[in-house]
């Protein structure tokens, strides 16, 4: 076997999951040749009456497309409010109000985690974070509205988890990029949503004229690059001495600090390995004298997006608890109904092949089989579909949450369609099913005759 | 973008078109079948076999059930969903007064970013426009709108553990009542000139800040202690300190009704804000207001974005626009899978009854009857599977529910707390759904039905 046939197999076998899927797959086939007489005989049924398969069929995936599209949103919302147990980020922010306002002092000794005695510990790494809005016209008009995130270009590709998954070619660009606004400090670089929404190619030169920070204006932008797809698609990434530097000038002119001079850092990320550094690490910067005006506290990245996402908690319980189950519901009432009514119409068959030996329990899983194939079939297909559209015609599911960009749909809906395909069929065919296996020979003839 | 995805694109756009041109005639056709349906009722057209139509129903009554459940359930989640943005869009409408001018610092779109620390406006207390009261005084609010992160007394472990609260931090909170056209509810007080008060029970002498809370917020707080909303004389912790309840706002069915009012220099010099965030003048009228907020963001100076209160609160429905086509487009896609099932029950129901179409034929009824006959059949599980839906969404009116408003261009948005509101509009739309699935569902098998050849069929 080729070496690198042999990595993949390798790394194939390292997940239980393929390991399982394999084994079903595996199982399928033989159940499949074991019982190929009962398949020949549910894709007969399922042809008999192709406009009644179709339309199952249809349903099914309409609703599926659903289901996905809804758990896509649910699923991204859960995976970055999960806590990590290792190589985690910790966010300091203002401690009592939002949008959280700190002094750019507090930088030096977050870097250092507030640490003055010996056995006190440090971050791994720190990244700060300060936030600059700007329109493109002096009128301040929304249309033209860019946000961006003021941070040193060197912590970009380390801290930002963002970035981890792109393709080499992105990553090569990105570092360029990263580079040239290094090197030249009215450089900027854009999300691919946000240029398309200023209407600007990359190339042109940008005024800014700010909202947040009145009077701190910025000419001769250069859009030197665009930010790989992802949840920055909306925003921009600027130099941090841009805004720092305009905030000195101001001072200068004015004879006076701007009013958010001692306000321009927002957010501090902490890069820590493990719970028990940051334990110790909140206590460190929660008891520093440092840190009183104004205080400022610590959380897992987890926490911190979950106490965002906390005024949406009604309408996420609302998607969770009532719109899948109402859709599963749905789902299984149309399986229920053209199962049965498929049922009723073969009472005669099923007598037949009772006549002929099979026995009840044959029969019923056959109904369940007719169900639970059409279900996979068109869950899978309706995955394929959805991930597709959605991800590469749509660009992502656009629900207006929080600070989140659009929504793309995870690769594991890809089995997620073919299960909950599967398993309502299952459930909605179960009455039918059982009703086709107490179909009673002697009644069924005695009618016919 | 890719070949692929161009052509993936193109035949997304062709596909949908030709489905939406489909849909169109099969709903042109629809209103025709249902006008006649109209005429037939007023006895201008000869009747159709109705009672045929009934008794089939409640001969396959599983199948009936079945059917007129899937609608029962679209419906009820529509009703439920719209109940939610109509909630949302009442609560803005409700918010804000046509003769009040907010104004915010340049260029801030709410009141969570404006800043008016930059210059020196409080000539806006001469500024004409605005109307006096009794004393002569100009009825003018001076506020610090900020919002604070407060953990959750008594959390449950793995539960929520913080909230944002919505505090404003006003000079003169009677004034500002009058601004807003809101009062206080009976046993209450504005709090006073000094604003803080001696925490009972405290023997350190302790102050407590005194606070205002509108009814929504005070629900919310009351659950931390175990009761269903915080009364005056209550005290709660907030940002290390105590804070005491003074008076419950009469401000349901607004955005006040989430805020917890306080004097402005003592949350301000709290929270790090000591300037304004917002100043609402109150104006003689409509006029007056519109040409105030145009005068005021053109001429004054320092710059302003001024603007009438009630379109301030028309732009922070951004975000409900955006749940209104979210929950429509979730139900058409839960729609269509309806669609689908009475498309099944219908096309088995002929083709079950292939023979009575026959019979029904020989006995002279034409076609178009028959098409009409399948046809309300249709009509008729939507009509009963969407009015229970109606009926079980419309139990979900008058539930509290929390959201965010914002105008979704850029900005922190505000969190609310607001109920829901199922009105008849919404139960309207909600039938009328039910009812338009059930066309679209129903036509095509009852044309099938129309086709039945007589002879052929008894055989």
């Amino acid at each position: 076997m080729p070496h690198y046939l042999d990595d993949w197999l390798m790394a194939f076998l390292d997940s239980p999951w393929n390991v399982i899927g394999v084994a079903l797959f595996l199982f399928g086939v033989v159940l499949a040749y074991v019982w190929a007489p009962y398949l020949r005989l549910i894709f007969k049924s399922l042809r008999r009456n192709p406009l009644r398969t179709m339309l199952m069929s249809a349903a099914t995936m309409k609703l599926v497309l659903s289901i996905i599209s809804i758990w896509s949103v649910l699923w991204l919302l859960d995976l970055v409010t999960t806590e990590r147990t290792k190589d985690f980020k910790a966010i300091v922010t203002e401690r009592w109000q939002i949008p959280s306002q700190m002094p750019l002092s507090y930088e030096r000794i977050l870097q250092d985690g507030a640490a003055v005695k010996p056995g006190d510990v440090k971050p791994q790494n720190i990244m700060s974070w300060q936030f600059y809005g700007a329109t493109l016209d002096a009128k301040k008009s929304r249309e033209n509205l860019i946000f961006f995130f003021c941070v040193d270009p060197a912590k970009v590709l380390p801290m930002m988890e963002d970035f981890r998954d792109i393709s080499d070619q992105e990553r090569a660009d990105l570092e360029d990029a990263i580079r040239a606004v290094q090197e030249d400090k009215r450089r900027i670089i854009l999300g691919r949503d946000c240029l398309r929404r200023i209407n600007k190619q990359v190339g042109e030169r940008i005024s800014l004229f700010s909202i947040n920070y009145l009077g701190i204006d910025l000419d001769d932008c250069e859009i030197y690059a665009t930010l790989p797809e992802g949840r920055l698609t909306l925003f921009g990434l600027m130099h941090r001495d841009r805004l720092n530097n305009a905030l000195d000038a101001y001072e200068r002119k004015n004879g006076k600090p701007h009013p958010l001079a001692r306000k321009s850092l927002n957010l501090v990320w902490l890069q820590i390995p493990d719970t028990v550094t940051y334990g110790q690490l909140a206590d460190q910067i929660g008891s520093s004298s440092s840190f009183t005006d104004p205080a400022v506290k610590m959380e897992t990245a987890s926490s911190g997006i979950a106490a965002f996402l906390d005024a949406y908690r009604d309408m996420l319980w609302g998607m969770r608890w009532l719109l899948v189950p109402a859709i599963l519901a749905v789902l299984s009432l149309v399986m229920a109904t053209a199962i049965s009514i498929s049922v009723r119409e073969r009472r005669t068959e099923m007598a037949v092949l009772k006549v002929l030996g099979f026995g009840p329990t044959p029969i019923m899983l056959m109904v369940l089989a007719e169900a639970v194939l059409i279900g996979t079939v068109s869950g899978f297909v309706s995955a394929c579909g959805t991930w597709l559209v959605i991800n590469k015609v749509m660009g992502g599911l656009r629900f207006p949450i929080a600070f989140f960009p659009p929504f793309r749909v995870p690769l594991d809906a890809l089995w997620w369609g073919p299960m909950i395909g599967g398993l309502t069929a299952l459930v909605g065919s179960i009455v039918p099913a059982w009703s086709a296996r107490s179909v009673r020979v002697a009644q069924v003839f005695a009618k016919l005759a | 973008m890719s070949i692929l995805v161009k052509i993936l694109l193109i035949l997304v756009v062709g596909f949908g078109g030709l489905i939406a041109v489909a849909v169109a005639l099969m709903l042109l056709l629809g209103c025709g079948l249902t006008l006649v349906l109209l005429l037939q009722f007023l006895g201008v057209l000869r009747r159709i076999p109705l009672g045929y139509n009934l008794r089939n129903l409640f001969v396959r009554w599983p199948t009936t059930l079945l059917t007129a459940l899937a609608f029962t359930v679209v419906v009820s989640l529509l009703v439920m969903m719209l109940a939610f943005v109509n909630g949302l869009f009442e609560l803005t409408q409700a918010s804000g007064q046509t003769v009040n001018v907010l104004v915010l610092s340049d260029g801030a779109t709410e009141e969570s970013v404006s800043s008016l620390g930059y210059g020196d406006i409080t000539t806006l207390n001469q500024y004409p426009a605005i109307v006096k009261d009794e004393k002569g005084e100009p009825l003018i609010s001076w506020e610090v709108y900020l919002v604070v992160n407060q953990p959750i007394q008594n959390a449950k472990p793995g539960g929520q553990q913080r909230r944002f609260l919505q505090v404003r931090g006003l000079m003169d909170p009677a004034r500002t009542g009058r601004v807003h056209n809101i009062a206080l509810h009976p046993g209450g007080a504005w709090f006073t000139q000094a604003g803080v008060q001696p925490l009972p029970g405290s023997t350190t002498g302790e102050q407590a800040v005194q606070v205002v809370l509108g009814e929504g917020i005070a629900r919310v707080l009351g659950t931390d202690q175990g009761k269903p909303s915080l009364e005056v004389g209550d005290v709660f912790p907030m940002a290390e300190r105590q804070w005491i309840v003074v008076g419950i706002l009469q401000s349901s069915g607004s955005t006040f009704d989430s805020e917890i009012w306080a004097k402005q220099q003592i949350v301000g010099e709290k929270f790090g804000k000591p300037s304004y965030s917002t100043v609402v003048l109150r104006t003689a009228d409509t006029d007056a207001a519109r040409r105030a907020a145009q005068d005021l963001s053109d001429n004054f100076k320092p710059a302003v974005a001024a603007q009438v209160e009630t379109a301030y609160y028309e732009k922070l429905n951004g975000t409900n626009q955006s749940f209104l086509y979210a929950a429509l487009a979730v139900a058409s896609v839960m729609a269509l899978g309806g669609v689908l099932g009475v498309m099944n029950t219908m096309f088995a129901a002929i083709s079950q009854r292939q023979k009575d179409i026959g019979v029904l034929r020989i006995l002279g009824y034409a076609r178009w009857q028959i098409l009409e006959s399948f046809f309300l059949e249709s009509l008729l599980l939507a009509l009963i599977g969407g009015a229970i839906g109606c009926l079980l969404g419309w139990m979900v009116d008058g539930w509290s529910a929390s959201s965010i408003i914002s105008s979704g261009s850029g900005g922190g948005g505000r969190s609310v707390v607001f109920k829901l509101v199922v009105d008849s509009k919404i139960l309207l739309g909600g039938l009328a759904f039910s009812l338009l699935m059930g066309n679209i569902g129903g036509l095509l098998p009852a044309l099938s039905a129309m086709r039945v050849r007589p002879l052929e069929s008894l055989r």
